[in-house]
């Protein structure tokens, strides 16, 4: 187990260490200064401008001061916003963000492994078929069409819930959460499905029934452990979903998140504010990669002998 | 091809005259979703490659006095607030999405089987090194990189081709891979080997061809995740840009207006969706077509 533990994290630092380095070059290969739009700028004040933010050093020397700036946890001030840095942007988008995810992937989880379960008692019967039928329209309507979608049926034309905003009505957040969590519910029914469906024809279960046990028993005690290994090898990457999905859906419903943060910020070519949140979200997806891995294993006790050598 | 396909092995031959092209053509037929799948596909695609020749209106043409109008007999699907009609506007954007579903895709299909066959073929430390790359570029947030890279080079449609593609190929090269191990351990490699044909020749010729039901598969399923990316980024503003539309920007004008007039939002949206229900299906349907020992996942 520790010796899987130190191989990922012998993957993971490279992978980390790669994104920093494509993310640098890649925004001083941009065309223009970041100060290009200010007009009339003296040149003695652009010179400060550049000094401040340590643009009038060799490029590989400021690519290793922001290696150990990175290190020492600064990710370095906004371009746009001159009194806020990034880590207070990030520190001010990322709890929102953070909250929206955990709500949407709780909705995914608590809607999607029942219905893939119930799916799987009966294959091929309308128990089977009416879950997987919704499943299949949840994966088809983008987040940018459910969205809106929900917004039209239950803000405007029903008026059940808020439209917009985060934790300033009652309810604002479900809609949001819903939006988020959808995809995920129909990926997480249709892949507890084929999990469960592959535990259920094996021997042991077969035994467990011979047993007398009801059904019920069987599919919850007996069979979910090996079925919800899949589910767990997928929240990783769905993570990585999660946060980009997260970006449409904090735009939609104009909730202050890291998502639309980082949007703002390619539209006002914020670059500091890019590269900052660039680095925090690949670190963050990276390491949720780890997590799901080594959980994985830790459930799968079969793979441990594989990790072994 | 046809003859190549027959021996894809994925079960024995049941008997004579029924390959394994046929039994896979035969499976497909039965699939009745995944037929009306395909035909309304072969539809869109028809329409729109003769958009500029079937469109009512022209593309540009606006009519600001009558402005944003409900369906009726003259704009069947309404139209924008510019008074521009909205069925044409959505004809176009089908020809941008689709365009670069499709592109994107095929570059996704072209790198991927490449990677994917090379590594699989030559095996040992050149298949450790290329697979780790993949595992590598696996873990990098690509949908972040991608906004990173139009921020920076401004989109156009080449770099969304270009990014698309370069994200999409990953798990075509696992899958090829796999098919490719597999492929490998059989007779007539061997006898290829001994027959003296070059390694080059060797995967071309007898690797890929016979690894070709699941890359069928695989892309099927890849263009509509391709489509869906590229209106991802249209409607974060990121993608094509006006005056261009394609289905993302569409739907991200009429998120915009839905209030007052809803049919800009569902008619764009409506399209995308069915697009994608079909493309979906033809995938699920070719795949139990083309691989029934695959599982529904």
């Amino acid at each position: 187990m520790l010796r899987f533990l130190c191989k990922r994290l012998a993957l993971a630092i490279p992978v980390m260490l790669v994104v920093i380095t494509i993310t640098f070059f890649l925004i001083r290969l941009a065309p223009g200064g970041p100060f290009d739009q200010e007009r009339n700028v003296p040149p003695e004040v652009m010179a400060n401008l550049h000094a401040q933010y340590n643009l009038d050093a060799p490029v590989v020397r400021q690519y290793f001061d922001y290696l150990g700036d990175l290190l020492r946890g600064d990710l370095g001030p906004s371009f746009r916003y001159t009194t806020r840095s990034v880590n207070e942007m990030i520190a001010r988008g990322f709890p929102v963000t953070m909250e929206l995810g955990l709500y949407a992937i709780l909705f995914a989880l608590l809607v999607g492994m029942p219905a893939g379960i119930i799916a799987a008692m009966r294959p091929n019967s309308l128990q089977d078929y009416v879950p997987m039928s919704a499943a299949m329209v949840g994966i088809c309507l983008p987040s940018f069409v459910l969205g809106p979608i929900l917004m039209l049926i239950f803000g405007i034309w029903l008026g059940w819930l808020p439209v917009s905003g985060w934790g300033s009505t009652p309810g604002d957040k479900i809609l949001p959460a819903i939006t988020l969590g959808s995809t995920y519910a129909a990926y997480i029914a249709r892949i507890t499905r084929g999990g469960m469906l592959e535990v259920l024809s094996q021997d042991y279960i077969r035994t467990a029934r011979a047993k007398g046990l009801s059904t019920w028993r069987v599919v919850m005690v007996h069979a979910l452990r090996g079925g919800v290994t899949p589910v767990v090898s997928y929240l990783g990457p769905a993570l990585a979903g999660l946060l980009a999905g997260s970006f449409v859906v904090e735009t939609i419903f104009q909730i202050p998140g890291l998502g639309r943060f980082y949007i703002q910020a390619a539209f006002n070519r914020d670059y500091t504010m890019i590269m900052g949140t660039t680095v925090f979200l690949a670190g963050l997806i990276i390491l949720f990669n780890l997590i799901a891995d080594v959980i994985l294993v830790w459930l799968n006790p079969r793979l441990r002998q594989e990790a072994g050598h | 091809m046809q003859r190549i396909t027959e021996q894809t092995a994925t079960e024995p031959v049941l008997e004579e005259g029924s390959s394994l092209t046929r039994d896979a053509m035969h499976r497909l037929f039965k699939n009745r979703l995944a037929l009306v799948s395909a035909g309304f596909l072969l539809l869109l695609i028809l329409v729109a490659l003769l958009t500029p020749w079937i469109a009512p209106y022209a593309y540009q043409d606006q009519n600001l006095l009558l402005g944003a109008s409900s369906p009726s007999a003259q704009h069947w699907l309404g139209t924008d607030t510019l008074g521009r009609d909205q069925l044409t506007r959505i004809l176009y954007g089908t020809r941008v999405s689709l365009m670069v579903g499709f592109v994107a895709t095929a570059v996704a299909l072209g790198i991927g089987v490449l990677w994917g066959a090379t590594a699989g073929y030559l095996g040992g430390r050149v298949d450790n090194a290329m697979m780790r790359i993949v595992d590598v570029l696996y873990a990098l947030p690509f949908a972040i990189f991608i906004i990173l890279l139009t921020v920076i080079f401004g989109s156009s449609m080449l770099l969304l081709f270009l990014a698309i593609g370069a994200v999409e190929w990953l798990t075509m090269a696992r899958i090829v891979r796999g098919q490719v191990l597999t492929i490998k351990r059989q007779e007539y490699i061997e006898a290829a080997i001994a027959m003296g044909l070059s390694r080059w020749r060797i995967i071309r010729r007898h690797v890929i061809p016979n690894a070709v039901g699941p890359i069928i598969v695989y892309t099927t399923l890849t263009i509509p995740s391709v489509i869906l990316l590229e209106s991802f980024l249209s409607f974060l503003g990121l993608g094509i840009q006006p005056p261009q539309s394609s289905w993302g920007s569409l739907i991200s004008d009429g998120v915009e207006n839905m209030e007052n007039y809803p049919w800009m939002l569902i008619f764009p949206a409506l399209t995308l969706s069915v697009t994608l229900f079909a493309l979906n299906f033809l995938g699920d349907g070719l795949r139990d077509a083309l691989d029934p020992r695959a599982s529904k996942d």
